[in-house]
């Protein structure tokens, strides 16, 4: 419950950014997770990163980052990005799966 | 939404996250002309992300070769668990989906003043910046007998394609109760866990068809990525059957004998039924012919554009740069060639420049259903890039963990060859 509180509180601190600075930012940061997601939905042994909420994929970034989930690649990748940049590649895929998936 | 899918990127989700980059501007701006040399993993991936991060840019991707085939994983294929086709992808999408100019041809000479890039067949490009990824070239000269003539009997399969296939020939025709020496680089080369990787996979080989033979690795150095990893695999897999000399115990790798197939070391000579020489490396040949080259044998760098601190204008990524701390990998040249490729198009467009995220994760196999695995991430401090976290797998951990590594490490292939050529052959 700590964590989802936490992630929404996160969620709020982007209120007031523009869409089109959050948009190119969460490409550029999104452009780390595609060495090892695919975007089209198929992952094998890799967990995916779409159909996702922004919430659900800050909290599971925040777990990997705080070791709640056990990754040593996530965890670097996770310590490497800001609160803000986590919220931004967040919401940046979760409205790509959206474009992905009506 | 609209005004992301003004160029055409197709169907491809991938390609709709890389359109959303870049600046919006004016389809009728004049572009500015950005040539790529070499189409390996640092080279396509930097031509397909300034493709995506502005679509006033217009790129040239000159590649010799028709497909690249990957490095990453051909210690697989030796080891006979995978085709060299699977690890094998072409400049299709690049060019079809990324609307990349793909010339098959060699670059002669960057012309840094007339600010051309002159290809052998004659052309000359012009630019306004290029990107080089020449990847690595053999220092021949400093193992007396072995040169690029002996290549063709005693392989160094460190690219991969013909010479990995080879070394697997020879492989397979070898007797068992043979004796495999590998003779592994000084640092700094391609990809440090490579030649232990190697080793294992040739020992799991050997295990399955070959039981009586051995592995012999004589080393430039005293200690290796990870040793304590593959020292622990060797001793639980293929006990009695890989011995590694380091350099204290020859007195150092002294000369190849071609002829005998034998390796001469400062304090004996050891005679192979298999070899395979890995010489020490510098820069590709096109680094060092255009003054891209400082003593050290790489190219240095400026550590947030990847720009040439030797030559302005040119940008170098992948194993041929001088990068701080970043080992020479496969992910590390993709890495390299995103923040490039951001940097660049920031600069072409009059776009804000953000400080590039860099990273490093390396899947290595032990068996073919034990891996490890490291993540490091790094950032540009005082004109060098150093390592932020490292994170490796340790010794202890079960065998589903690796066994899970195993799996990880075949998806990761897939979509880190998609993210780099925009598709995987399988």
């Amino acid at each position: 419950m700590i964590a989802v509180s936490v992630a929404a509180g996160f969620l709020m601190i982007l209120a007031d950014r523009g869409q089109a600075a959050d948009r190119d930012d969460g490409a550029k940061l999104a452009a780390m997770c595609t060495s090892c997601h695919r975007l089209d939905g198929g992952d094998g042994s890799i967990p995916t990163i779409l159909g996702m909420s922004p919430e659900m994929l800050t909290r599971a970034m925040l777990a990997y980052r705080s070791r709640e989930r056990p990754s040593h690649i996530m965890r670097a990748v996770t310590l490497s990005l800001s609160d803000e940049e986590i919220v931004i590649v967040a919401r940046y895929l979760a409205a790509l799966n959206k474009q992905v998936r009506p | 939404m609209k005004s992301w899918t003004r160029r055409e990127f197709g169907r491809s989700t991938g390609a709709m996250v890389l359109a959303g980059l870049g600046p919006r501007l004016a389809a009728s701006e004049s572009k500015a002309r950005v040539v790529v040399v070499g189409g390996g993993i640092g080279g396509a991936t930097a031509a397909k992300y300034l493709a995506a991060s502005a679509r006033t840019i217009e790129i040239t991707l000159v590649e010799p070769n028709p497909n690249y085939t990957t490095c990453f994983f051909s210690n697989l294929y030796l080891a006979g668990l995978c085709s060299l086709e699977s690890l094998t992808h072409g400049y299709k999408t690049l060019a079809q989906r990324y609307g990349i100019n793909v010339i098959h041809d060699s670059v002669a000479a960057v012309d840094p003043v007339a600010k051309t890039v002159g290809l052998k067949s004659g052309p000359k490009l012009p630019y306004d910046r290029v990107v080089v990824a020449p990847g690595i070239a053999f220092n021949y000269g400093a193992l007396a007998g072995y040169d690029e003539a002996a290549t063709q009997v005693i392989p160094h399969a460190w690219n991969a394609g013909l010479q990995t296939q080879l070394l697997r020939r020879q492989l397979e025709s070898m007797e068992d109760g043979g004796v495999f020496v590998l003779v592994a680089p000084p640092n700094p080369f391609r990809c440090p866990p490579a030649p232990y990787e190697r080793a294992s996979l040739v020992a799991y080989y050997f295990k399955q068809h070959k039981p009586r033979s051995r592995i012999l690795i004589l080393d430039a150095k005293d200690s290796f990525n990870a040793q304590d990893l593959f020292l622990d695999a060797w001793e639980r897999h293929y006990r009695g059957m890989i011995e590694w000399l380091p350099a204290q115990f020859t007195g150092g790798i002294k000369a190849i004998d071609v002829k005998e197939r034998s390796v001469k070391t400062a304090s004996e000579t050891f005679k192979a039924a298999v070899a395979n020489v890995i010489p020490p490396q510098m820069a590709g040949q096109f680094a060092q012919q255009n003054g891209l080259v400082d003593q050290s044998g790489w190219c240095p760098i400026d550590p947030i554009t990847f720009e040439s601190k030797l030559q302005p204008g040119i940008h170098v990524v992948g194993d041929a740069s001088s990068a701080g701390d970043m080992p020479k990998s496969a992910f590390v040249a993709n890495s390299q060639a995103k923040a490039c490729a951001f940097a660049i198009a920031a600069a072409l467009t009059g776009s804000e420049r953000k400080s590039p995220h860099l990273f490093n994760t390396c899947y290595t196999f032990l068996s073919p259903d034990d891996a490890v695995s490291n993540a490091i991430s790094f950032k540009p401090a005082a004109g060098t890039i150093k390592i932020v976290d490292n994170f490796v797998s340790q010794v202890q951990e079960s065998a589903e963990t690796r066994h899970r590594a195993a799996r990880e490490a075949q998806s990761w292939y897939t979509a880190f060859t998609r993210d780099t050529f925009g598709y995987a052959a399988f």
